[in-house]
Protein backbone atom coordinates (compact mmCIF):
# COMPACT_ATOMS: atom_id res chain seq x y z
CA UNK A 1 0.00 0.00 0.00
CA UNK A 2 1.19 3.43 -0.88
CA UNK A 3 0.68 6.71 0.18
CA UNK A 4 -0.78 8.86 -2.23
CA UNK A 5 1.37 9.78 -5.40
CA UNK A 6 4.46 7.80 -4.57
CA UNK A 7 7.18 6.03 -6.50
CA UNK A 8 6.75 4.96 -9.53
CA UNK A 9 8.41 1.66 -9.15
CA UNK A 10 5.09 -0.35 -7.85
CA UNK A 11 2.96 1.38 -10.68
CA UNK A 12 3.31 -1.92 -12.97
CA UNK A 13 2.68 -3.98 -9.70
CA UNK A 14 -0.11 -2.24 -8.88
CA UNK A 15 -1.55 -2.68 -12.32
CA UNK A 16 -1.13 -6.46 -12.05
CA UNK A 17 -2.08 -6.98 -9.10
CA UNK A 18 -5.49 -4.96 -9.19
CA UNK A 19 -5.85 -6.71 -12.89
CA UNK A 20 -5.88 -10.34 -11.02
CA UNK A 21 -8.21 -9.37 -8.22
CA UNK A 22 -10.49 -7.75 -10.93
CA UNK A 23 -9.96 -10.90 -13.06
CA UNK A 24 -10.71 -13.31 -9.85
CA UNK A 25 -13.93 -11.42 -8.44
CA UNK A 26 -15.30 -11.47 -11.70
CA UNK A 27 -14.65 -14.62 -12.09
CA UNK A 28 -16.54 -16.16 -9.11
CA UNK A 29 -20.50 -16.48 -9.82
CA UNK A 30 -23.16 -14.75 -7.73
CA UNK A 31 -24.20 -17.82 -6.27
CA UNK A 32 -20.74 -18.42 -4.75
CA UNK A 33 -20.30 -13.96 -3.48
CA UNK A 34 -23.79 -15.00 -2.44
CA UNK A 35 -23.01 -17.20 0.95
CA UNK A 36 -23.31 -15.03 3.09
CA UNK A 37 -27.38 -14.07 1.93
CA UNK A 38 -25.39 -10.89 0.21
CA UNK A 39 -23.68 -9.58 3.04
CA UNK A 40 -20.40 -9.92 1.89
CA UNK A 41 -20.01 -8.00 -1.22
CA UNK A 42 -17.27 -7.72 -3.83
CA UNK A 43 -17.19 -4.97 -6.70
CA UNK A 44 -15.11 -3.23 -9.03
CA UNK A 45 -14.31 -1.44 -12.23
CA UNK A 46 -12.01 -0.77 -14.83
CA UNK A 47 -11.81 2.09 -17.50
CA UNK A 48 -9.38 3.10 -20.10
CA UNK A 49 -9.54 6.02 -21.81
CA UNK A 50 -7.69 7.99 -24.97
CA UNK A 51 -7.37 11.63 -25.02
CA UNK A 52 -6.49 13.76 -27.93
CA UNK A 53 -6.04 17.44 -27.73
CA UNK A 54 -4.66 19.70 -30.70
CA UNK A 55 -2.77 22.31 -28.27
CA UNK A 56 -1.22 21.57 -24.61
CA UNK A 57 -1.34 18.44 -21.96
CA UNK A 58 -4.25 16.92 -20.62
CA UNK A 59 -3.90 13.30 -19.05
CA UNK A 60 -0.50 12.67 -20.39
CA UNK A 61 0.98 13.63 -23.97
CA UNK A 62 -2.19 14.38 -25.57
CA UNK A 63 -1.25 16.20 -28.41
CA UNK A 64 0.06 12.71 -30.00
CA UNK A 65 -2.63 11.25 -28.28
CA UNK A 66 -2.99 9.45 -25.08
CA UNK A 67 -3.56 6.36 -23.02
CA UNK A 68 -2.37 7.29 -19.97
CA UNK A 69 -5.81 7.56 -18.56
CA UNK A 70 -6.55 4.47 -16.92
CA UNK A 71 -8.57 3.51 -13.29
CA UNK A 72 -9.08 0.06 -11.96
CA UNK A 73 -10.66 0.10 -8.41
CA UNK A 74 -11.05 -3.18 -6.23
CA UNK A 75 -13.96 -2.85 -3.03
CA UNK A 76 -15.98 -5.17 -0.64
CA UNK A 77 -17.79 -4.29 2.21
CA UNK A 78 -19.69 -6.63 4.31
CA UNK A 79 -22.91 -5.74 6.82
CA UNK A 80 -22.64 -7.48 9.74
CA UNK A 81 -25.75 -6.25 10.99
CA UNK A 82 -28.51 -4.10 9.05
CA UNK A 83 -26.67 -0.66 11.25
CA UNK A 84 -23.21 -1.95 11.07
CA UNK A 85 -20.97 -2.27 7.54
CA UNK A 86 -17.63 -2.05 6.84
CA UNK A 87 -15.98 -1.12 3.46
CA UNK A 88 -12.28 -0.85 1.70
CA UNK A 89 -11.67 0.00 -2.12
CA UNK A 90 -8.10 0.00 -3.48
CA UNK A 91 -7.79 2.34 -6.83
CA UNK A 92 -4.80 2.37 -8.89
CA UNK A 93 -5.40 5.51 -10.95
CA UNK A 94 -3.24 6.63 -14.10
CA UNK A 95 -3.82 10.34 -15.31
CA UNK A 96 -1.06 11.48 -17.26
CA UNK A 97 1.59 12.74 -15.00
CA UNK A 98 -0.57 13.81 -12.32
CA UNK A 99 -1.02 9.86 -11.41
CA UNK A 100 1.16 7.27 -11.75
CA UNK A 101 -1.35 4.29 -11.29
CA UNK A 102 0.37 3.28 -7.64
CA UNK A 103 -1.83 1.27 -5.40
CA UNK A 104 -3.92 3.67 -3.32
CA UNK A 105 -6.05 3.15 -0.24
CA UNK A 106 -9.49 4.81 -1.43
CA UNK A 107 -11.57 4.43 1.78
CA UNK A 108 -11.32 2.27 4.67
CA UNK A 109 -14.42 2.97 6.68
CA UNK A 110 -16.56 1.29 9.66
CA UNK A 111 -20.40 2.76 9.47
CA UNK A 112 -22.55 2.53 12.45
CA UNK A 113 -26.43 3.62 12.58
CA UNK A 114 -27.11 4.50 15.79
CA UNK A 115 -30.92 5.68 15.07
CA UNK A 116 -33.29 4.40 12.74
CA UNK A 117 -37.27 4.70 12.14
CA UNK A 118 -38.65 3.94 8.82
CA UNK A 119 -35.94 5.83 6.02
CA UNK A 120 -34.51 7.86 8.94
CA UNK A 121 -31.23 7.56 10.35
CA UNK A 122 -28.47 8.98 12.68
CA UNK A 123 -25.14 7.28 12.30
CA UNK A 124 -21.34 7.55 11.91
CA UNK A 125 -18.13 6.74 9.99
CA UNK A 126 -15.39 6.20 11.04
CA UNK A 127 -12.25 5.62 9.29
CA UNK A 128 -10.64 6.85 5.78
CA UNK A 129 -14.13 8.04 3.67
CA UNK A 130 -15.22 9.90 0.63
CA UNK A 131 -16.09 13.71 0.79
CA UNK A 132 -19.57 14.20 0.29
CA UNK A 133 -19.19 17.33 -1.92
CA UNK A 134 -21.52 18.42 -5.07
CA UNK A 135 -22.88 15.95 -5.74
CA UNK A 136 -20.33 13.84 -7.68
CA UNK A 137 -16.98 14.05 -5.83
CA UNK A 138 -17.08 10.88 -3.69
CA UNK A 139 -17.30 8.74 -7.26
CA UNK A 140 -15.37 10.72 -9.11
CA UNK A 141 -13.08 8.17 -10.34
CA UNK A 142 -16.15 6.01 -11.35
CA UNK A 143 -16.91 6.37 -14.76
CA UNK A 144 -20.22 5.14 -14.89
CA UNK A 145 -21.31 7.63 -12.04
CA UNK A 146 -19.44 10.66 -13.27
CA UNK A 147 -20.79 12.99 -15.65
CA UNK A 148 -18.67 12.56 -18.25
CA UNK A 149 -15.26 11.45 -19.28
CA UNK A 150 -14.06 13.87 -17.19
CA UNK A 151 -14.82 15.74 -14.50
CA UNK A 152 -16.45 19.00 -15.02
CA UNK A 153 -12.75 20.96 -13.55
CA UNK A 154 -14.73 24.42 -12.83
CA UNK A 155 -15.87 22.41 -9.69
CA UNK A 156 -14.50 19.09 -9.46
CA UNK A 157 -10.40 20.70 -10.53
CA UNK A 158 -8.15 17.13 -11.02
CA UNK A 159 -5.35 19.24 -10.54
CA UNK A 160 -5.95 19.63 -6.91
CA UNK A 161 -8.07 16.27 -6.42
CA UNK A 162 -7.07 15.21 -3.23
CA UNK A 163 -7.90 18.94 -1.59
CA UNK A 164 -11.17 17.46 -1.74
CA UNK A 165 -11.47 13.43 -2.54
CA UNK A 166 -10.82 11.93 1.24
CA UNK A 167 -10.35 12.47 4.47
CA UNK A 168 -9.19 10.45 7.94
CA UNK A 169 -11.72 10.70 10.49
CA UNK A 170 -14.76 11.04 11.13
CA UNK A 171 -18.36 11.90 9.51
CA UNK A 172 -21.70 11.98 11.20
CA UNK A 173 -24.85 11.78 8.77
CA UNK A 174 -28.54 12.07 9.24
CA UNK A 175 -31.60 11.72 7.17
CA UNK A 176 -34.79 12.58 7.75
CA UNK A 177 -37.71 11.57 5.26
CA UNK A 178 -41.33 13.61 5.62
CA UNK A 179 -43.87 12.72 2.47
CA UNK A 180 -42.21 13.81 -0.60
CA UNK A 181 -39.42 15.60 0.90
CA UNK A 182 -36.05 14.33 2.00
CA UNK A 183 -32.98 16.13 4.33
CA UNK A 184 -30.04 14.66 4.70
CA UNK A 185 -26.50 16.51 6.08
CA UNK A 186 -23.09 15.17 6.62
CA UNK A 187 -20.33 16.62 8.96
CA UNK A 188 -16.95 15.74 8.36
CA UNK A 189 -13.66 16.32 10.22
CA UNK A 190 -10.64 14.69 9.15
CA UNK A 191 -6.85 15.03 8.15
CA UNK A 192 -6.77 14.83 4.22
CA UNK A 193 -4.09 13.34 2.26
CA UNK A 194 -2.08 16.19 0.72
CA UNK A 195 -0.19 15.64 -2.54
CA UNK A 196 2.20 17.26 -4.93
CA UNK A 197 -0.24 17.89 -7.21
CA UNK A 198 -2.04 20.00 -4.48
CA UNK A 199 1.15 21.63 -3.71
CA UNK A 200 2.49 22.63 -6.77
CA UNK A 201 -0.97 24.03 -7.93
CA UNK A 202 -1.12 26.59 -4.70
CA UNK A 203 2.43 27.79 -4.85
CA UNK A 204 5.01 27.98 -7.79
CA UNK A 205 6.17 25.17 -8.77
CA UNK A 206 9.59 26.55 -9.14
CA UNK A 207 9.87 27.40 -5.32
CA UNK A 208 9.37 23.79 -4.45
CA UNK A 209 6.62 23.88 -2.11
CA UNK A 210 6.04 21.56 0.59
CA UNK A 211 2.94 21.59 2.12
CA UNK A 212 1.45 19.44 5.81
CA UNK A 213 -1.86 20.35 6.79
CA UNK A 214 -2.52 22.74 9.88
CA UNK A 215 -5.51 21.12 11.97
CA UNK A 216 -8.73 19.20 10.30
CA UNK A 217 -10.68 19.66 7.45
CA UNK A 218 -14.19 20.62 8.56
CA UNK A 219 -17.35 20.86 6.92
CA UNK A 220 -20.21 18.98 5.02
CA UNK A 221 -22.83 18.47 3.10
CA UNK A 222 -26.16 19.48 3.09
CA UNK A 223 -29.02 17.65 0.68
CA UNK A 224 -32.20 18.12 -0.07
CA UNK A 225 -34.34 15.63 -2.00
CA UNK A 226 -37.80 15.97 -3.79
CA UNK A 227 -39.51 13.62 -5.24
CA UNK A 228 -37.07 10.43 -4.97
CA UNK A 229 -34.92 12.79 -6.30
CA UNK A 230 -36.69 14.32 -9.29
CA UNK A 231 -35.31 17.57 -7.88
CA UNK A 232 -32.55 17.66 -6.11
CA UNK A 233 -30.59 21.45 -4.13
CA UNK A 234 -27.06 20.77 -1.83
CA UNK A 235 -24.87 22.88 -0.01
CA UNK A 236 -21.62 21.71 0.78
CA UNK A 237 -18.31 23.22 2.45
CA UNK A 238 -15.06 22.01 3.70
CA UNK A 239 -12.11 24.42 5.20
CA UNK A 240 -8.60 23.93 5.45
CA UNK A 241 -4.89 25.56 6.11
CA UNK A 242 -1.97 24.22 4.43
CA UNK A 243 1.74 25.01 6.21
CA UNK A 244 4.29 25.53 3.40
CA UNK A 245 7.74 25.47 3.10
CA UNK A 246 9.51 26.92 0.17
CA UNK A 247 13.10 27.21 -0.80
CA UNK A 248 12.71 30.54 -1.18
CA UNK A 249 10.28 32.48 0.65
CA UNK A 250 9.92 32.47 4.62
CA UNK A 251 7.21 29.73 5.89
CA UNK A 252 3.31 30.45 5.26
CA UNK A 253 0.25 29.30 5.70
CA UNK A 254 -2.46 28.62 2.30
CA UNK A 255 -5.93 28.78 3.88
CA UNK A 256 -8.68 27.20 1.59
CA UNK A 257 -12.26 27.88 1.90
CA UNK A 258 -13.84 25.48 -0.74
CA UNK A 259 -17.73 25.85 -1.33
CA UNK A 260 -20.55 23.89 -3.85
CA UNK A 261 -24.09 24.89 -4.74
CA UNK A 262 -25.61 22.14 -6.98
CA UNK A 263 -29.23 22.00 -8.20
CA UNK A 264 -30.43 18.97 -10.61
CA UNK A 265 -33.95 18.45 -12.14
CA UNK A 266 -33.74 15.38 -13.16
CA UNK A 267 -37.17 14.08 -15.58
CA UNK A 268 -36.69 10.25 -16.77
CA UNK A 269 -35.39 11.37 -19.98
CA UNK A 270 -33.75 14.52 -19.28
CA UNK A 271 -32.07 15.48 -16.49
CA UNK A 272 -30.48 19.31 -15.75
CA UNK A 273 -27.36 19.99 -13.14
CA UNK A 274 -26.29 23.28 -12.46
CA UNK A 275 -23.38 23.58 -10.14
CA UNK A 276 -21.66 26.69 -8.75
CA UNK A 277 -17.66 26.95 -7.05
CA UNK A 278 -16.43 29.32 -4.86
CA UNK A 279 -12.80 29.04 -2.99
CA UNK A 280 -11.46 31.65 -0.90
CA UNK A 281 -7.73 31.14 -1.07
CA UNK A 282 -5.86 33.16 2.04
CA UNK A 283 -1.95 33.64 1.41
CA UNK A 284 0.13 34.78 4.67
CA UNK A 285 3.32 34.59 6.02
CA UNK A 286 5.16 34.06 2.79
CA UNK A 287 5.29 38.17 2.63
CA UNK A 288 5.26 40.57 -0.12
CA UNK A 289 3.83 40.07 -3.68
CA UNK A 290 2.91 36.45 -2.49
CA UNK A 291 0.52 37.60 0.52
CA UNK A 292 -1.29 40.04 -1.17
CA UNK A 293 -2.37 37.41 -3.87
CA UNK A 294 -5.21 36.54 -2.20
CA UNK A 295 -8.22 35.84 -4.46
CA UNK A 296 -11.67 34.07 -4.57
CA UNK A 297 -11.32 31.54 -7.50
CA UNK A 298 -15.17 30.43 -8.98
CA UNK A 299 -16.54 28.30 -11.77
CA UNK A 300 -19.32 26.70 -12.83
CA UNK A 301 -21.32 24.36 -15.43
CA UNK A 302 -24.70 23.97 -16.00
CA UNK A 303 -25.56 19.94 -18.42
CA UNK A 304 -27.93 18.32 -19.97
CA UNK A 305 -28.49 15.64 -20.87
CA UNK A 306 -31.23 13.65 -22.77
CA UNK A 307 -31.78 9.63 -23.27
CA UNK A 308 -32.67 9.02 -26.82
CA UNK A 309 -32.95 5.49 -26.17
CA UNK A 310 -33.57 3.34 -23.11
CA UNK A 311 -29.06 2.44 -23.55
CA UNK A 312 -28.32 6.24 -25.27
CA UNK A 313 -27.44 9.64 -23.41
CA UNK A 314 -26.92 12.79 -25.49
CA UNK A 315 -24.69 15.63 -23.41
CA UNK A 316 -24.02 18.93 -23.40
CA UNK A 317 -22.64 20.91 -20.89
CA UNK A 318 -20.88 24.55 -20.74
CA UNK A 319 -18.45 25.28 -18.38
CA UNK A 320 -16.42 28.62 -16.76
CA UNK A 321 -13.36 28.82 -14.42
CA UNK A 322 -12.39 31.81 -12.74
CA UNK A 323 -8.62 32.19 -10.88
CA UNK A 324 -10.60 35.56 -9.38
CA UNK A 325 -14.26 35.82 -8.99
CA UNK A 326 -13.95 39.92 -9.62
CA UNK A 327 -11.76 39.52 -12.64
CA UNK A 328 -13.58 36.87 -14.98
CA UNK A 329 -11.22 37.29 -18.24
CA UNK A 330 -7.85 36.92 -15.96
CA UNK A 331 -6.63 40.55 -17.22
CA UNK A 332 -6.00 42.19 -14.05
CA UNK A 333 -4.52 39.27 -12.95
CA UNK A 334 -2.63 38.90 -15.72
CA UNK A 335 -1.05 42.56 -15.50
CA UNK A 336 0.07 41.66 -12.07
CA UNK A 337 1.50 38.57 -12.22
CA UNK A 338 3.23 39.64 -16.24
CA UNK A 339 1.45 36.20 -17.94
CA UNK A 340 -1.44 36.00 -20.52
CA UNK A 341 -4.93 36.29 -19.07
CA UNK A 342 -5.74 32.70 -20.61
CA UNK A 343 -3.89 31.28 -17.91
CA UNK A 344 -6.25 32.61 -15.54
CA UNK A 345 -9.40 31.51 -17.05
CA UNK A 346 -11.40 28.46 -18.68
CA UNK A 347 -14.37 28.29 -20.74
CA UNK A 348 -15.05 24.80 -22.09
CA UNK A 349 -18.13 23.77 -24.13
CA UNK A 350 -18.74 19.81 -24.53
CA UNK A 351 -20.85 17.60 -26.67
CA UNK A 352 -20.73 13.87 -25.21
CA UNK A 353 -22.50 10.59 -26.08
CA UNK A 354 -22.66 7.57 -23.58
CA UNK A 355 -23.77 3.95 -24.74
CA UNK A 356 -24.98 1.80 -21.96
CA UNK A 357 -24.00 -1.24 -23.95
CA UNK A 358 -24.73 -3.83 -21.26
CA UNK A 359 -25.29 -3.12 -17.24
CA UNK A 360 -21.86 -2.91 -16.59
CA UNK A 361 -20.15 -1.69 -19.98
CA UNK A 362 -20.19 1.65 -20.97
CA UNK A 363 -18.46 3.39 -23.62
CA UNK A 364 -18.64 7.52 -23.69
CA UNK A 365 -16.90 9.93 -26.76
CA UNK A 366 -16.88 13.34 -25.92
CA UNK A 367 -15.59 16.07 -27.36
CA UNK A 368 -14.90 20.03 -25.84
CA UNK A 369 -13.76 23.30 -27.34
CA UNK A 370 -11.95 24.96 -25.14
CA UNK A 371 -10.72 29.25 -24.15
CA UNK A 372 -8.05 29.15 -21.37
CA UNK A 373 -5.67 27.03 -19.70
CA UNK A 374 -6.21 27.66 -15.92
CA UNK A 375 -7.10 23.81 -15.24
CA UNK A 376 -4.08 22.56 -17.19
CA UNK A 377 -1.43 20.93 -14.89
CA UNK A 378 1.63 21.98 -14.04
CA UNK A 379 3.11 18.92 -13.73
CA UNK A 380 2.42 18.07 -17.55
CA UNK A 381 2.62 20.93 -19.23
CA UNK A 382 5.29 23.57 -20.39
CA UNK A 383 5.44 27.20 -17.95
CA UNK A 384 2.47 29.36 -18.58
CA UNK A 385 4.05 31.51 -21.42
CA UNK A 386 4.40 28.16 -23.38
CA UNK A 387 0.62 27.03 -22.91
CA UNK A 388 -1.90 27.63 -26.29
CA UNK A 389 -5.72 29.77 -25.33
CA UNK A 390 -7.37 28.12 -28.06
CA UNK A 391 -7.70 24.30 -28.34
CA UNK A 392 -9.83 21.06 -28.35
CA UNK A 393 -10.10 18.15 -26.53
CA UNK A 394 -11.38 14.73 -27.71
CA UNK A 395 -11.44 11.38 -25.24
CA UNK A 396 -13.49 8.09 -26.16
CA UNK A 397 -13.76 6.09 -22.59
CA UNK A 398 -14.85 2.46 -22.27
CA UNK A 399 -15.34 0.77 -18.33
CA UNK A 400 -16.58 -2.09 -17.36
CA UNK A 401 -18.40 -2.28 -13.71
CA UNK A 402 -19.95 -4.87 -11.63
CA UNK B 1 -60.55 11.39 -37.36
CA UNK B 2 -58.33 8.41 -38.79
CA UNK B 3 -55.74 9.66 -36.90
CA UNK B 4 -57.69 9.62 -34.00
CA UNK B 5 -58.67 6.22 -34.12
CA UNK B 6 -55.45 5.10 -35.00
CA UNK B 7 -53.82 6.88 -31.53
CA UNK B 8 -56.12 5.59 -29.37
CA UNK B 9 -55.59 2.36 -31.30
CA UNK B 10 -52.14 2.40 -30.14
CA UNK B 11 -52.81 3.65 -26.80
CA UNK B 12 -55.18 0.48 -26.26
CA UNK B 13 -52.26 -2.12 -27.96
CA UNK B 14 -49.61 0.23 -24.64
CA UNK B 15 -51.96 -0.30 -22.48
CA UNK B 16 -52.16 -4.02 -22.53
CA UNK B 17 -48.97 -4.50 -23.33
CA UNK B 18 -48.35 -2.79 -20.16
CA UNK B 19 -50.53 -4.46 -17.87
CA UNK B 20 -49.19 -7.96 -19.45
CA UNK B 21 -45.97 -7.25 -17.88
CA UNK B 22 -46.99 -5.38 -15.11
CA UNK B 23 -45.58 -6.81 -11.74
CA UNK B 24 -46.43 -6.33 -7.67
CA UNK B 25 -44.72 -5.72 -5.42
CA UNK B 26 -44.10 -8.90 -3.27
CA UNK B 27 -42.07 -9.91 0.16
CA UNK B 28 -41.25 -12.75 2.70
CA UNK B 29 -44.34 -13.94 4.44
CA UNK B 30 -42.33 -13.63 7.80
CA UNK B 31 -42.43 -9.37 7.23
CA UNK B 32 -46.02 -8.46 8.40
CA UNK B 33 -46.90 -5.81 6.19
CA UNK B 34 -50.13 -5.59 4.05
CA UNK B 35 -48.84 -2.43 2.32
CA UNK B 36 -45.66 0.24 1.87
CA UNK B 37 -45.98 3.82 0.76
CA UNK B 38 -43.84 4.64 -2.77
CA UNK B 39 -41.32 6.66 -0.49
CA UNK B 40 -40.32 3.71 1.45
CA UNK B 41 -40.07 1.89 -1.38
CA UNK B 42 -38.01 4.10 -2.84
CA UNK B 43 -35.22 4.23 -0.18
CA UNK B 44 -35.46 0.42 -0.04
CA UNK B 45 -34.99 -0.25 -3.81
CA UNK B 46 -32.14 2.51 -3.80
CA UNK B 47 -30.69 0.81 -0.61
CA UNK B 48 -30.93 3.02 1.68
CA UNK B 49 -33.24 1.66 4.12
CA UNK B 50 -31.37 -1.52 5.28
CA UNK B 51 -33.65 -2.81 8.05
CA UNK B 52 -37.06 -3.62 8.36
CA UNK B 53 -39.13 -1.71 11.83
CA UNK B 54 -38.46 -4.92 13.75
CA UNK B 55 -34.75 -4.65 13.08
CA UNK B 56 -34.43 -7.80 10.41
CA UNK B 57 -32.09 -6.68 7.52
CA UNK B 58 -34.32 -5.97 4.44
CA UNK B 59 -32.93 -8.26 1.15
CA UNK B 60 -33.77 -6.46 -1.84
CA UNK B 61 -34.43 -9.33 -4.81
CA UNK B 62 -34.37 -7.82 -8.72
CA UNK B 63 -34.06 -9.03 -12.60
CA UNK B 64 -31.90 -7.50 -15.17
CA UNK B 65 -32.07 -3.87 -16.01
CA UNK B 66 -33.48 -4.92 -19.38
CA UNK B 67 -35.92 -7.32 -18.45
CA UNK B 68 -39.30 -6.02 -19.06
CA UNK B 69 -40.55 -7.00 -15.60
CA UNK B 70 -38.17 -4.60 -13.64
CA UNK B 71 -38.55 -1.64 -16.04
CA UNK B 72 -41.86 -2.12 -15.33
CA UNK B 73 -41.62 -2.18 -12.00
CA UNK B 74 -38.90 0.65 -12.06
CA UNK B 75 -40.98 3.29 -13.89
CA UNK B 76 -44.82 2.30 -12.55
CA UNK B 77 -44.25 1.45 -8.93
CA UNK B 78 -40.92 3.49 -7.85
CA UNK B 79 -41.77 6.32 -10.86
CA UNK B 80 -37.78 5.74 -11.61
CA UNK B 81 -35.87 4.85 -14.77
CA UNK B 82 -33.47 1.72 -14.57
CA UNK B 83 -30.93 3.17 -15.19
CA UNK B 84 -30.95 6.13 -12.22
CA UNK B 85 -31.86 2.97 -10.01
CA UNK B 86 -28.58 1.37 -10.96
CA UNK B 87 -26.52 5.22 -10.69
CA UNK B 88 -28.20 5.29 -7.18
CA UNK B 89 -26.67 2.01 -6.63
CA UNK B 90 -23.36 2.49 -8.17
CA UNK B 91 -23.00 5.61 -6.15
CA UNK B 92 -23.64 3.73 -2.83
CA UNK B 93 -21.46 0.71 -4.03
CA UNK B 94 -18.58 2.74 -5.01
CA UNK B 95 -18.48 5.41 -2.26
CA UNK B 96 -18.32 2.52 0.45
CA UNK B 97 -21.88 3.79 1.86
CA UNK B 98 -24.15 0.73 0.79
CA UNK B 99 -24.56 -2.89 -1.07
CA UNK B 100 -26.33 -3.98 -3.93
CA UNK B 101 -29.20 -5.66 -3.83
CA UNK B 102 -29.04 -9.02 -5.04
CA UNK B 103 -29.66 -10.46 -9.00
CA UNK B 104 -32.05 -13.31 -9.96
CA UNK B 105 -32.42 -14.12 -13.74
CA UNK B 106 -35.47 -15.70 -13.55
CA UNK B 107 -39.15 -15.46 -12.30
CA UNK B 108 -39.15 -18.94 -10.65
CA UNK B 109 -35.86 -17.95 -8.98
CA UNK B 110 -37.53 -14.71 -7.88
CA UNK B 111 -40.55 -16.68 -6.13
CA UNK B 112 -38.20 -19.24 -4.90
CA UNK B 113 -35.50 -16.36 -3.21
CA UNK B 114 -38.43 -14.32 -1.65
CA UNK B 115 -40.04 -17.58 -0.61
CA UNK B 116 -36.88 -18.79 1.35
CA UNK B 117 -34.66 -15.43 2.72
CA UNK B 118 -35.89 -14.04 5.90
CA UNK B 119 -36.83 -10.39 5.09
CA UNK B 120 -36.33 -10.60 1.47
CA UNK B 121 -38.72 -8.13 -1.01
CA UNK B 122 -39.08 -8.02 -4.37
CA UNK B 123 -41.41 -8.24 -7.50
CA UNK B 124 -43.75 -10.68 -9.64
CA UNK B 125 -46.04 -11.13 -12.40
CA UNK B 126 -49.41 -11.45 -11.23
CA UNK B 127 -49.61 -15.11 -12.76
CA UNK B 128 -45.97 -15.85 -10.81
CA UNK B 129 -47.70 -15.22 -7.12
CA UNK B 130 -48.17 -17.25 -5.13
CA UNK B 131 -49.35 -18.42 -0.91
CA UNK B 132 -45.87 -19.28 -0.38
CA UNK B 133 -45.11 -15.25 -0.93
CA UNK B 134 -46.86 -12.33 0.95
CA UNK B 135 -47.93 -9.17 -2.14
CA UNK B 136 -48.26 -5.92 -0.90
CA UNK B 137 -50.00 -3.06 -2.43
CA UNK B 138 -48.58 0.83 -2.77
CA UNK B 139 -49.86 3.33 -0.99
Amino acid sequence: MSVYGSSPLNKCWAIRLMALLLLSANGLSASQLDQLDGALQVHGFLTQAYVKTTENSFFGDSQDGSWDFRELGINSSYRFTPSTMASIQLLSRRAGEMYDGSLDLDYAQLDATIYTADANRVGIIVGRYKNPFGLYNDTRDVAATRPGNFMPQAIYWDRVRNMVLSNDGAQLFGDLQVDEHRFSIRLIGGKTPIDENVEKSYLNPLLDPEMEQDGLTLGGRLLYEWDGGRFNLAYSSAHLTLDAETSLLPDGEVEIDYQVLSAQYNSGRWSLTLEYMQEPLNYSGFGGLMDAGDTTLDGYYLQGTYRLRDDLELFARYEESHYDKQDKRGEKTAQRLGLEAHNFYSRVSTLGLLWEVTEGLIVRGEFSQVDGTIFLSNLENPPPQMRSRNWNLFSLLVSYSF
Amino acid sequence: MTTNYRAFAVGLLLCLSSSANSVDLVINRDIDYESLSRNTLRSIFSMRMTQWPNGKPIRVFVMGDKTSQHANFSKHVLGVFPHQLRRAWNRQIFSGMGQAPMKVNTEAEMLQQIENTPGAIGYLSEDNINERVRKLSVE
